[in-house]
């Protein structure tokens, strides 16, 4: 099977093609959307869920370290935004930093007591921790509103010198998001392709020999942690934007497994854009099965099952693949294939 | 302190409960390590084969339909306690085939797969039985409430509490005391040996498999005129279940049994003092344990670590 490491990040050109792309698309989203047969808020969410699922890939992915209890730092993320609208200010650039620092403070703390751990304890700890989020978030009635959770989270306009951008109508909300999507992307991307990022992959291949070639492999741990629950709690912001709530039900277990289900599918394990890929894809199967027929998720599950069983390198991977038939084996060479 | 005795009573009787529920799970993962997050919903699984077996819902208008449910409800009882744990066993034989790619792999495909199943069973059981709530019929000697300590408690509380302790002594009889048992805990703590001694370890997986998702039938049709049968019923169970594990250590039988106790104690206990949040006493008494005890209180060195 194939890994991340075994494609090469082409990362030698200044100009990314890849991110170019991504952009171009990114930014003509609400044009085509339309002609496609969807609607503009569709974008927005794949939009927010990218930006959560490319954070949760630099852990699960690149780190190798298997969180399923990633949705509570979506959910703090939420709720720190909400409440900063709802008590403090209302104000755009607050609320999103209040968010990023809420999921970072809360990712930093639960990363404190997990990074000794590997394997499947980790996981059932992150399983428990996000839990017990998600538990302190239906009971804490008085903060967060229990099961109804807060409503009525205004969307803050931009402010800039002069100009004051309402944030009301979807497309201009996901002008914005599409901006703080790309910036994420480029972030997480040179993050992913930095020294940083290739110890991380090193602890994801082997952890003993990384702390034997002289790396605090707990101190890496922690900071992946907590840098992608900052990227959940970013999208988490966005998404109480969007929704103009926060509610507990993105905490639940069953939502954290989804995320996981998005970046397998999509081919997060052996790819830099495979999150993006199995997002999109999810929202789509959501669409268009679900306007079809009632039990979607069950042949989305079932999808997944026989792509864990036969294909578990994902879209991504499948691409991959079939690029390499089509490629001549000079260039492949070149790829470091 | 004598306040308390009723608390401590009920989380003794949900302690066991729970390893009724721990055991399928503790057996997968302790031979196969391998994480079944389907055992929720096996264990919700077994519950509705028993209410369809019961209730013969979609046969009940026609002859054969009619006989059945004019049979006493212990014998209908009786029979969905035998053939519906089986037919959960079946599909977890299924789920045993369909992970056989994943054997050799990280753990991680493992679980992910059976996350995947969980999802279709959940998603199976609403397209069949619906998604609202459902009532499991047992038979009147077993209803009803009885005065013990001073305070009231179900019958059925005790019925379920009595059939745990049996199954649990049951499983551990078999594993210790028989042949079939020795195979099974040798393949658990040396594979390739259990090979060699020329043991056939795919059909040894395959019961297993089977055999702990027939226990989670079982604990799904004991369990839920407790705590009630919806299509989602096995996402919270399967949790409490894996918490279990975690804090007995993997692999080990007596762990499993003691941390249920334990888990059943302190939502009991917290039962007492802040009902709102006794739930949530387990997962702290995890994260406190684990902080501690890398592998939970028994657990050995597992391939599950990596």
């Amino acid at each position: 099977m194939i890994t991340l490491s075994d494609i090469s990040p082409q990362s030698r050109n200044r100009v990314n093609p890849q991110l170019l792309t991504a952009a171009v698309l990114i930014f003509s989203a609400p044009v085509w959307l339309p002609a496609i047969g969807l609607y503009q808020y569709i974008g927005l969410e794949i939009a927010i869920w990218i930006i959560y699922a490319m954070g949760f890939n630099l852990l699960f992915g690149y780190t190798g370290l298997h969180s399923f209890g990633h949705g509570a730092y979506l959910g703090v993320g939420a709720y720190a935004f909400g409440l900063f609208q709802h008590n403090i200010a209302v104000n755009l650039l607050g609320g999103l930093l209040a968010a990023v620092a809420a999921a970072a403070i809360a990712g930093f703390l639960v990363a404190l007591f997990l990074s000794h751990r590997r394997g499947l304890y980790y996981a059932l700890l992150t399983i428990a921790f996000g839990q017990v989020f998600w538990f302190s978030a239906i009971k804490l009635r008085w903060l967060t509103g229990g099961e109804d959770g807060l409503l009525n989270i205004p969307r803050p306009p931009i402010e800039l010198p002069g100009l004051s951008i309402d944030l009301n109508d979807n497309v201009t909300l996901y002008y914005l998001v599409a901006v703080i999507l790309l910036a994420a992307l480029f972030l997480l991307w040179r993050l992913d392709h930095s020294p940083f990022g290739r110890v991380l992959q090193a602890i994801r291949q082997n952890e003993m020999r990384t702390r034997f070639a002289g790396y605090d492999v707990w101190r890496f741990k922690v900071s992946a942690f907590t840098i992608s629950a900052m990227f959940a709690g970013l999208a988490g912001g966005l998404f109480a934007m969007a929704q103009q709530s926060a509610y507990p039900d993105v905490m639940a277990v069953h939502q954290s497994g989804l995320i996981v289900m998005m970046v397998l599918v999509g081919g997060g394990l052996v790819n830099f854009w495979g999150p993006v890929y199995g997002v999109i894809i999810y929202y789509i199967a959501r669409d268009f099965l679900g306007g079809i027929t009632e039990t979607w998720l069950l042949w989305y599950g079932l999808m997944f099952v026989i792509m864990v069983m036969y294909r578990p390198e994902g879209v991504a991977g499948m691409l991959h693949m079939v690029k390499g038939r089509f490629v001549k084996p000079s260039k492949l060479k070149q790829l470091g294939v | 302190m004598i306040q308390l005795l009723p608390h401590i009573f009920n989380g003794l009787t949900l302690g066991l409960l729970f390893a009724l529920i721990a055991l399928g799970f503790t057996l997968i993962v302790g031979v196969m390590e391998v994480i079944n997050l389907a055992h929720g919903s096996l264990f919700a699984l077994g519950a509705y084969f028993a209410l369809t077996l019961i209730g013969v819902d979609p046969i009940a208008d026609t002859a054969v339909g009619r006989w059945w449910l004019d049979q006493a409800i212990e014998i209908r009882y009786l029979t969905a306690l035998v053939f519906a744990p089986l037919l959960a066993g079946l599909v977890g034989m299924i789920l045993e085939i369909c992970l056989r790619p994943t054997y050799g792999k990280a753990p991680l495909y493992g679980l992910l797969l059976t996350f995947g199943a969980a999802l279709v069973i959940e998603e199976a059981i609403r397209v069949v039985w619906g998604s609202g709530e459902q009532y499991l019929q047992i038979p009147p000697a077993i209803n009803g409430a009885t005065i013990f300590l001073g305070t009231i408690f179900s019958k059925y509380k005790f019925f379920a509490a009595a059939f745990s302790a049996l199954a649990v002594i049951g499983v551990w009889l078999f594993l210790e005391k028989t042949k079939y048992g020795a195979i099974i805990k040798a393949g658990a703590h040396d594979s390739e040996m259990v090979r060699a001694l020329g043991y056939d370890l795919t059909k040894l997986r395959l019961f297993v498999f089977g055999f702990g998702a027939a226990l989670a039938g079982l604990a799904g049709i004991i369990m839920v005129p407790i705590w009630g049968l919806r299509p989602h019923v096995g996402i919270d169970v399967v949790i409490p279940a894996f918490l279990i594990i975690a804090l007995g250590g993997v692999g080990s039988f007596e762990g499993a049994i003691v941390a249920s106790l334990l888990v059943g104690l302190a939502v009991g206990i917290t039962g007492a003092y802040a009902s709102a949040w006794s739930m949530m006493s387990m997962y702290i008494l995890l994260i406190l344990v684990l902080g501690f005890r890398a592998r939970g209180l028994f657990g050995k060195a597992s391939a599950l670590e990596n």
